[in-house]
């Protein structure tokens, strides 16, 4: 299973971690991760997501070397994180989003020199590295001021350069847009997007914002209670976990609301309507028709419930 | 690629610190110049009150040793066994694993350089101070082994811290730790006493534990005691140390590892 490094970039087999929690008596057995099988490969961006306890963490700390696993196997870029973890360290890349890899008194560029020595970069590679990503993250103005006078968002795209300093293989990143404003996090996005496009970082993203799943992955991975319970695109997910769709009908004079099977009113103004339809109990379709030849619409249109309520669709399947 | 020049680089950015807090620098060095004053002035009235001796050592000898004992311990983080103890308890020590050097080697070559522009600027002022109310130390030319001794001295010290806050792996908290050490260089290392004014079997308990090469020896040598043996055991003890931490820490992080953070 082990084979094909050269395409995969994780690899994770029945891995499992227990704790055991408490004293003596009261000793407790908790199940962090329970069998998680799954793969990666390289240059995917893939959305690692869950509630809070779920064990992304704990699998994450495993996959980077920092956990021994309790039994099961894992692999990333060929190596045994738990077994190698320095030799893997100088090809991984980690981006803890309350974590800070920068001396707050110094610059970037004082903090890179370190990091720089450390993953064993000689100047020359150092400063191209920094001038590179200076250039891809647009932040090369950024490298010579204090990193106690940088705003967040600032700091996050020295951030990203300090772990992406050694041209890291695989970039961990563990609610990186957390505490960044609206901004900031879309420009974020783009920023990781632009990584995997130019550089082909492969991206392995956690994070409680649907917007960074939805902007940055192109493959989602569930998991909950320590297990995989779901992975798929994005987009598919979406549309495969769709049993319901939202119609918005702006109207040109005021009309009661329809009553038709399948079909519940949200919203009702006197200008515009919000309806969810069961696409199980009906078809998009016959609410369509009804609604065009009952109401006087002025515009309508069909969307997708919001990713939250997928993921939310996705745990309460898992916890039932 | 080359790995091996980490710790210089990690001991200079670290120091770069320290320069750009000069507040912090200041505040150290004003600390620094009134206990030495306070203390310097006490043991001069106890040595002059003493017929111009008090252990083998004179008004000028006792000065130095004062000026120097207290840079060595002024010059590092007081707080250094709490601050690692809780990075190591709270977890936040985990994601320096993720780096392919050794987290007790960045950790202690950090500190070195943090403490090495304070060890300067005290050992600097300290000196000044001595010299201008006491006079030269009776034999100068040991100043040119307390200076590698002050070094040893403080690298031994923050070794020494590391293998301390290494109990937080299983303690969760290092802060007990801190407190017990603090005291064991007040008195073992000879920082507040010179160790010839023990008592004979604390004396002897102080030559056989390691504080004694974080403070007395340096402070033994600037005050114009030729023995360079000091050194040599400071070095020695630097091993040993090294070697304790070292395997605290590998223990440490083997647990952590297990167990998580």
């Amino acid at each position: 299973m082990f084979g094909h490094a050269c395409v995969v970039a994780i690899e994770v087999q029945d891995l499992s971690k227990v704790f055991e929690t408490g004293r003596r008596r009261h000793r407790r057995r908790v199940d962090a991760v329970d069998n998680l099988s799954f793969s990666v490969e390289r240059g995917e961006r893939v959305a690692y997501i869950g509630p809070n306890g779920a064990g992304k963490s704990t699998s994450i700390k495993i996959l980077t070397g920092i956990l021994h696993p309790t039994q099961g196997e894992a692999s990333v870029l060929g190596v045994v994180p738990w077994l190698d973890r320095r030799r893997l360290a100088a090809r991984i890349g980690t981006l803890f989003g309350q974590r800070s890899l920068l001396w707050f008194e110094l610059t970037p560029r004082q903090s890179y020199r370190m990091l720089a020595a450390i993953y064993g970069l000689d100047r020359r590679r150092e400063e191209a590295r920094i001038g590179e990503l200076g250039d891809l993250l647009e932040a090369g103005d950024l490298f010579d001021m204090p990193v106690r006078s940088l705003s967040l968002g600032q700091r996050m795209r020295c951030e990203l350069a300090a772990c992406m300093l050694h041209d890291p293989e695989v970039l961990f990143l563990d609610e990186p847009t957390i505490g960044l404003d609206l901004l900031a996090k879309q420009r974020f996005r783009e920023l990781l997007v632009r990584l995997n496009t130019e550089q082909g970082t492969t991206i392995f993203l956690t994070s409680h914002d649907v917007a960074d799943i939805e902007h940055v992955a192109l493959r989602a991975m569930v998991i909950n209670h320590g297990s995989l319970i779901y992975d798929n695109e994005v987009v598919a997910m979406r549309r495969a976990l769709l049993s319901t769709k939202l119609v918005e009908v702006g109207l040109s004079r005021p009309a009661p609301a329809p009553a038709l099977a399948g079909v519940t009113v949200l919203e009702h103004t006197e200008t515009t309507m919000k309806l969810v339809v069961d696409t199980v109990t009906t078809s998009i379709r016959h609410v369509l028709d009804d609604l065009l030849d009952g109401l006087p619409v002025a515009d309508i249109s069909v969307v997708d419930p919001p990713l939250e309520q997928v993921i939310a669709s996705i745990y309460g399947r898992s916890a039932v | 690629m080359t790995r091996r020049r980490w710790p210089g680089v990690t001991a200079r950015t670290a120091a770069l610190r320290v320069v750009a807090e000069r507040g912090g620098m200041g505040v150290t060095l004003v600390f620094y110049v009134l206990v030495v004053v306070v203390l310097a002035s006490l043991w001069r009235v106890a040595v002059g009150a003493n017929g111009g001796n008090v252990a083998g050592y004179g008004a000028a000898a006792i000065t130095w040793y004062v000026v120097t004992t207290e840079a060595t311990v002024i010059a590092l983080n007081n707080r250094l066994i709490a601050d690692t103890g809780r990075d190591i308890g709270s977890g936040a020590v985990a994601v320096e694993l993720l780096r392919p050097a050794s987290v007790l080697g960045v950790r202690v070559f950090s500190e070195l350089g943090r403490c090495l522009p304070r060890l300067v600027a005290c050992a600097v002022v300290g000196g000044v101070l001595a010299l201008v109310t006491a006079g030269a130390p009776p034999r100068p030319a040991t100043l040119a082994l307390a200076a590698p001794s002050l070094v040893l001295a403080v690298a031994c010290n923050i070794v020494a811290q590391h293998a301390f806050a290494a109990t937080a792996f299983w303690l969760r908290d290092a802060g007990s730790a801190w407190f017990l050490y603090q005291k064991l260089i007040f008195i073992l290392g000879g920082m507040l006493i010179p160790l010839e004014a023990l008592p004979g079997w604390l004396e002897r308990t102080a030559s056989l534990l390691p504080f004694r090469a974080m403070s007395y020896a340096p402070a033994r040598l600037a005050s114009g005691h030729l023995e360079p043996v000091l050194l040599v055991q400071q070095v020695g003890w630097l091993v040993v140390l090294v070697g304790l931490a070292g395997a605290a820490f590998r223990a440490g992080e083997r647990r952590l590892q297990v167990v998580g953070g």
